[in-house]
């Protein structure tokens, strides 16, 4: 019969993977370059303009450094937008009347929140440590903590956010 | 007539499963597993018909599920250790496997297919765990993404795929959730029919040399069942004392949080602390090292020798192996349960958690986001102004007070009686500047009875309930004799030098005042301390403080603190 001529065989053989792996193709192309979409976008809108902090007098000259939320007046998120969104946290410290230090609270190692231990900044989930100045003393971080620009504007602080890339050495943002 | 109709259709008993070597408890690994998957997907649908996979949402609908709806607790804790329980009777299943060396030829893609679903099975828990986008769950994910961005080359990619963009968000959670529901038990369910199916066709390796061959039912079928109830009757127990499992307080970007991964993964969490500067590195060879071994297991250990006392080398590996692991994550727990500023903070982030969820349970979860919860509490609003506009000058705690205190019982029958008997006192007027001058307030020096019955109109002015009508009229007569120098007590007309008294401490009064004290119906320009509000807050933010202090009025210290912290 036809059906077992070794050529109209070989024939048919590709003929059915290419239709098929053709079909697969078509379908798997698209979304895979659906899936892959928000890769390499700015879903979570962050705001590049400095953050209002507050008056500068909350902050007193010598005072151990304190915790302030860093809030984003509109943050797009996705399909949503959302009002004063917390991004995370900075910790500023007044060293003298108008020179103010502040540091992100995110640890440089892999990005966990800090915590001020009364002496020193702890990062909980791997015990980086980190001097009142922001150097590393002990831990796995392999930098010290990320300092923030601040300025004084009308006797108001303000602080831009920046998210810096983890676990690295060098300090470039994310 | 039914039974031969489908017996002809579903021929089940025409080639009965057989076992070689008989039925043996060593065999029902397999079994137990497949009723573990069955309830984790009978448990992961029930909770997919609560959750809601949003940064906003998902930690309120796994508070509700676990707090609110009927066995909520009980479901998810079956799911969450449930799938413990798969990583652990997977992880025995991989053992028997060994020990019998059924691994061998011409078994080793059913024993590769085995390693695959294992490493699948906590893939599956750590995205199952960032699902709940608590503390734990939101940390864990940074952390674990952090990691994978570690990776040489393709880190920056792996973390914008991860996170579905630049920051953790809505997409972060909805393609956990896609991988957590649907892609990964696809896949699993593929790979676990492909390795019965396989294992079916190879047949099991006896235990013992054994020319036997029994049917699987009812011999094995009873044992398999014996180990299934077993294993339900333990995690039943762990779910019931732990009441399902637990749930930290919502995910707070800002709140430090001593994050630590799922326990299959726990090993790799002690490694990266005893590597030191090589954790990076650990933290990817680790895995990749077990993977690979257990992949090239059947291949080290070939040929036909199956009796364990034969094959010490590789048996002895992977023995050594798994104690190594059991070791890193016992040293790791060991460590936790040492550290004593460790286990105070865990305590302040659990009364934390027990707060968002009482508030969650009470007042339900603005949708604004999970962290609102906290904000839900009565006058949170106005304690919160209160708090950054009025407690320095008059809060009791305050150093730098230079009003009156603003404290529970603040204008009741009491303090309004004690304020017209000493108003320059320490707590009334008595920091201020007017206190010092010609033009403060004298005492009312007036018989025990009238100073009440003038107390009693006063009081009427808030508009509070109980007056005593008598004693008021009276009070207006003595009002009129003793206070009419200074004050007026007729709505819209100011006093002659002191404030007007209309409405005394009710909630329009409050927001006329705050709005602006300096007014000729209040202090007056030159008397008040005291700045006007009305260009610094709005209306419905002054209404919102008058009415708190209006509350404050019958307020206990003890209903100030059930209102709970800021």
């Amino acid at each position: 019969m036809a059906d077992n001529d070794p050529d109209r065989r070989k024939f048919l053989k590709v003929a059915t993977c290419a239709l098929g792996g053709g079909v697969g193709l078509v379908a798997a192309v698209p979304v895979v370059r659906f899936v892959l979409d928000p890769a390499g976008k700015t879903t979570v809108s962050t705001p590049s303009e400095p953050l209002d902090l507050g008056n500068v007098d909350r902050f007193r000259v010598g005072a151990p450094p304190r915790r302030v939320e860093v809030i984003a007046p509109l943050v797009k998120d996705g399909w949503t937008s959302a009002r004063d969104v917390v991004l995370g946290a900075a910790w500023i410290r007044r060293i003298e009347p108008t020179k103010i230090e502040a540091f992100s609270a995110v640890c440089p190692h892999l990005g966990c929140a800090i915590g001020w231990e009364g002496k020193d900044f702890l990062c909980p989930c791997h015990d980086s440590r980190f001097s009142v100045t922001g150097e590393k003393t002990t831990g796995p971080s392999e930098r010290g903590l990320d300092p923030l620009p601040v300025q004084i504007k009308d006797g108001r602080l303000q602080l831009t956010w920046v998210r810096y890339k983890t676990g690295s050495s060098s300090r470039e943002p994310v | 007539m039914i039974k031969a109709f489908l017996r002809d259709r579903i021929p089940l008993d025409r080639a009965p499963s057989m076992l070689a070597g008989g039925a043996s408890f060593a065999h029902v690994f397999g079994t137990v597993l497949v009723f573990l998957l069955g309830l984790q997907a009978l448990t992961g649908v029930a909770l997919a018909a609560f959750y809601s996979p949003s940064t906003t949402d998902a930690w309120a609908s796994v508070a509700f599920i676990q707090d609110q709806v009927a066995w909520g607790w009980l479901i998810r804790g079956l799911h969450y250790h449930g799938g413990s329980a798969l990583v652990i009777v997977a992880g025995l299943h991989l053992l028997q496997t060994a020990i019998a060396g059924a691994y061998k030829q011409p078994r080793e893609v059913v024993w590769w297919l085995g390693v695959i679903l294992l490493g699948l099975m906590i893939v599956w828990s750590i995205t199952g765990y960032w699902l709940r986008w608590d503390q734990a769950g939101y940390w864990a994910s940074q952390v674990e993404i952090g990691i994978a961005a570690g990776t040489p080359v393709a880190g920056g990619a792996i973390r914008a795929i991860a996170l579905g963009g630049n920051e953790p968000g809505n997409l972060t959670l909805t393609r956990a959730y896609a991988l957590h529901v649907v892609a990964l038990p696809a896949l699993v369910t593929l790979i676990t029919v492909a390795h019965i199916w396989l294992a079916r066709r190879h047949g099991t390796t006896p235990m013992r040399v054994a020319n036997t061959a029994v049917r699987r039912w009812p011999a094995q079928t009873v044992r398999d069942v014996i180990a299934m109830a077993i294993v339900f009757v333990v995690l039943m127990s762990v779910v019931v004392v732990q009441h399902g499992t637990d749930l930290a307080a919502p995910a707070d970007p800002m709140q430090a949080y001593d994050a630590r991964p799922l326990w299959p993964v726990r090993w790799l969490f002690e490694l990266r602390v005893l590597a030191g500067s090589f954790e990076q590195l650990a933290a990817m060879a680790a895995p990749a090292i077990v993977g690979g071994f257990l992949i090239a297991l059947p291949l080290l250990d070939h040929g036909t020798e199956r009796r364990p006392m034969r094959r010490k080398l590789w048996l002895g590996a992977l023995a050594g192996l798994f104690a190594l692991i059991g070791a890193l994550t016992v040293a790791s727990f060991a460590r936790d349960a040492n550290d004593s500023a460790l286990a105070k903070r865990l305590a302040k982030a659990e009364v934390q958690a027990n707060r968002a969820r009482k508030l969650a349970a009470e007042n339900g979860v603005p949708v604004t986001g999970a962290l609102d919860v906290y904000k839900t509490p009565r006058f949170w609003k106005a304690r919160t102004l209160f708090e950054a506009r009025c407690a320095n000058c008059h809060d009791a705690t305050s150093k730098e007070r230079k009003g009156p205190v603003i404290a529970p019982g603040h204008g009741d029958r009491r303090w309004l009686t004690k304020f017209l008997q000493a108003p320059n006192d320490d707590q009334f007027w008595g920091l201020t500047k007017l206190a010092k001058t010609e033009a403060a307030m004298k005492p009312v020096e007036l018989p025990a009875a009238d100073l009440a019955d003038l107390v009693e109109s006063l009081y009427a002015e808030s508009g509070a309930d109980s007056i005593d009508q008598a004693k008021r009229e009276r009070g207006l007569k003595v009002f009129e004799s003793a206070c009419t120098d200074c004050h007026s007590i007729e709505e819209g007309v100011s006093g002659a030098s002191g404030p007007a008294l209309a409405r005394l401490g009710s909630r329009d009064y409050y927001t006329s005042f705050i709005s602006n004290p300096k007014s000729a119906l209040h202090m007056g320009a030159d008397k008040s301390e005291m700045p006007r509000f009305d260009r610094e807050l709005s209306i419905v933010d002054r209404d919102a403080l008058a009415e708190y202090l209006v509350w404050l009025r019958t307020a206990t210290p003890q209903d100030l603190v059930n209102l709970g912290p800021l």
